[in-house]
């Protein structure tokens, strides 16, 4: 057995906790600034915990915003958007990747190609289909703008899934007489569920971050997503520090607690018998 | 029997007449929920007066109102009131759908008396195309307790400027903070030194930019040799950043709006020790500016009923009783456009004002030489969109002070540029 390489070790947690630093510094200093008093927030040079412990931002975030709507309208869109996306992007990619079809390649290509333009590219466009379709100030026509970002890049990820399964286990289910679909809900989807997982935290999280759409195709304040009902609390030639720290924590724990702690399951649950001993 | 169907009939059509209200869907980017609140108060009062007309706030944010709107144009659901800044009104403009207000603006103008700086920027081509609400105006801060240790009186000169921003700056504060930022706010506190330099006008009469002159070069290199006492991070600045090292301490001086609301919420100064001054300016010269947003209104709707309904609830804000509350919604930041208004005790009696009337009576009484770039002359060009879009007065502000191009080479490159965005 060989030795372990003592510096190589210290090299190795050095790495690990310069990695943690740079990765929960800017965690650390949103929610240590929204505990400070508004003087404590902006001194200089700043002070690493707050001298002075407040829960006034907080206080002042619930009182000046609707906070429950925005969590409320945000939990729609992610949600219908994800589960969307995954049921989408998993028959398509099973479609381009697994048949033979002609002009799947080409179809392909398409899909990936609306990925490369920027989204805020299409907002007059899309604005205007919102409107033929009656879905302004409908928390659908987020849905709908979402799916069409996040399902094409989902189907490309899932690629790589799909080709770890192998063929002949959709041959031996045929030969034991399975039909198309169910190959799919008895073969193939039980072993794509790392796959179904990793499609629906990114869909998740780029929705719940998604600005320009909720800021055009929502015009009613009690509709709007968090990132652009929380946005009202900057304004534009004054911020205050404390505040706007205090938004940015609230924005970002429903994630990270539904990642924390149920996103666990979340992934174990799908992940399950994903790989046979 | 017939008389008796007739009356019905008349009563009915009457009813029906005093039933028929008259939607009013207003945009506005005063997106912070005070002042949300406030002109909602406003707005409830409005059409608690007036049964007929229901007016209805609907608010969008500065960062994207542009497109959002000429989206809704496109579509034909475009609000029936838009609030607008210069440029934009310009922008919206181009899209047929701005209404002229000008018999509006031209009674409110004999009731109230708008500033010059305010009603200029909208009045051309013979019409004028959105209604003054708010002005806002800025100004050289400062705090009078670090000037008065340091033996230094107020700046009014950029020399005297110049001197106090060196004597100010320690090892451990800049003498004064100015954005070399790629930003709107950049381009604004350039703006007040092209003014002063006696470069404000950026156009020629046939629509020829003209920023490329001695004048121009001058304000560059000044803003060059004030930059050294400023911040190093003040490259990446915005409105924001600067009041907060304002209220720090970290700066004692700063080209603002206003700080007051921040100066009285984050800081545990007393309001005696906010001071406020005008811009000063080269002293040969002696020319008092600044620049000067005029905040106003667009009526979007070609409708007679509704336009009527816009109108009147746009003369309703700025009545002397209501107009002050208007202001308010953000008090010391958002100042009188009208003669009336800059009287009105509903304006003065905030507790806010109240507590800071000294500093405030300042930016009000800078708002009368109040200037903004592209709307200096009385006549606009459609080119100042692109030239404000693209921030080009803040982009030779980089050339300077990050790429360390001459002020002249920075301000020829500056002219090739405008040229090429408004051709």
């Amino acid at each position: 057995m060989r030795a372990r390489n003592p510096l190589r070790s210290a090299g190795s947690w050095v790495l690990l906790l310069l990695i943690v630093v740079l990765v929960f510094a800017p965690f650390y200093w949103i929610g240590s600034s929204s505990f400070k008093t508004p003087p404590d927030v902006i001194k200089y040079p700043p002070s690493l915990f707050p001298p002075t412990w407040t829960l006034q931002n907080f206080q002042k975030l619930f009182a000046s915003t609707d906070y429950p709507s925005y969590l409320t309208s945000s939990l729609f869109i992610a949600l219908a958007t994800t589960l969307i996306t995954v049921t989408l992007a998993t028959l398509a990619a099973y479609a381009i990747y697994r048949l033979e079809f002609p002009g799947r390649l080409t179809i392909l290509r398409l899909m990936v190609g609306t990925y490369v333009f920027p989204s805020i590219l299409l907002l007059i466009p899309l604005f205007q289909v919102m409107v033929q379709l009656g879905l302004i100030n409908s928390l659908w026509s987020l849905v709908v703008a979402n799916v069409t970002f996040t399902a094409p890049f989902s189907v490309w990820l899932m690629r790589a899934f799909l080709e770890s399964i192998p063929l002949e286990l959709e041959e031996a289910a045929a030969i034991d007489g399975a039909g198309f679909f169910q190959t799919l809900g008895l073969v193939i989807l039980p072993l794509l569920r790392p796959g179904l997982a990793t499609i629906a935290i990114y869909t998740f999280i780029t929705v719940w971050t998604e600005f320009p759409f909720a800021s055009q195709f929502i015009i009613d304040d009690a509709k709007r997503p968090l990132p652009v009902g929380l946005a009202a609390i900057i304004g534009q030639y004054q911020i205050d520090w404390g505040l706007l720290a205090a938004g940015a924590v609230f924005m970002a724990l429903p994630v990270v607690i539904l990642f924390a702690f149920v996103g666990r399951y979340f992934v174990e649950g799908l992940t399950t018998g994903a790989l046979k001993e | 029997m017939g008389n008796r169907i007739n009356f019905v009939l008349v009563v009915l059509l009457l009813g029906g007449f005093a039933l028929a209200q008259v939607d009013v869907r207003l945009w506005h980017m005063e997106q912070p929920p005070h002042r949300v609140d406030r002109v909602q108060e406003l707005i409830d009062a409005f059409n608690a007066a007036n049964p007929d007309i229901e007016v209805v706030q609907e608010v969008q944010n500065w960062g994207d109102v542009i497109p959002k709107a000429l989206s809704a144009v496109r579509a034909r659901v475009q609000p029936d009131i838009l609030f607008a800044i210069p440029d934009f009104t310009l922008t919206m403009k181009a899209t047929g759908a701005v209404q002229p207000v000008t018999e509006l603006a031209n009674n409110l103008h004999q009731q109230h008396g708008f500033l010059d700086a305010a009603i200029d920027p909208y009045s051309y081509q013979d019409e004028v195309w959105a209604v003054p609400l708010y002005g806002m105006v800025q100004s050289l801060w400062y705090r009078k307790d670090v000037l008065a240790e340091a033996g230094i009186e107020p700046p009014t000169t950029w020399e005297e400027l110049l001197a106090a921003a060196e004597a100010l700056t320690t090892e451990d504060r800049y003498g004064i903070g100015i954005p070399g930022s790629k930003s709107l706010y950049a381009d604004q506190v350039i703006y007040n030194f092209m003014i002063t330099a006696g470069a404000k006008t950026i156009f020629n009469d046939d629509g020829s930019i003209r920023f490329d002159t001695p004048e121009t070069v001058r304000a560059f290199q000044y803003y060059h040799d004030l930059f050294q006492f400023s911040p190093p991070d003040s490259v990446s600045w915005i409105w924001g950043d600067a009041e907060a090292a304002f209220a720090s301490g970290r700066v004692p001086m700063i080209i603002q709006f206003t700080t007051i609301t921040t100066f009285d919420q984050q800081t545990e100064d007393l309001p005696a020790n906010l001071g406020v001054v005008p811009i000063p300016a080269p002293a040969e010269l002696g020319e008092r500016g600044n620049i000067y947003y005029s905040n106003g209104a667009m009526v979007l709707t070609g409708d007679p009923a509704k336009k009527a309904a816009a109108e009147k609830f746009l003369a309703y804000l700025l009545e002397p009783d209501n107009y002050g509350r208007f202001l308010n919604m953000e008090p010391a930041l958002f100042l009188p456009v009208t003669a009336d208004g800059q009287e009105a005790e509903s304006f003065w009696n905030d507790p806010l004002v109240v507590e800071y009337e000294d500093q405030v009576r300042t930016m009000v009484d800078n708002s009368a030489y109040g200037a903004l770039f592209g709307f200096t002359t009385g006549q606009v060009f459609d080119g100042i969109g692109p030239i404000s879009a693209q921030n080009l007065l803040s982009q030779v502000v980089q050339r300077v002070l990050v790429d360390g191009d001459s002020p002249e080479d920075a301000v020829t490159w500056g002219q090739a540029q405008m040229e090429a965005a408004t051709r």
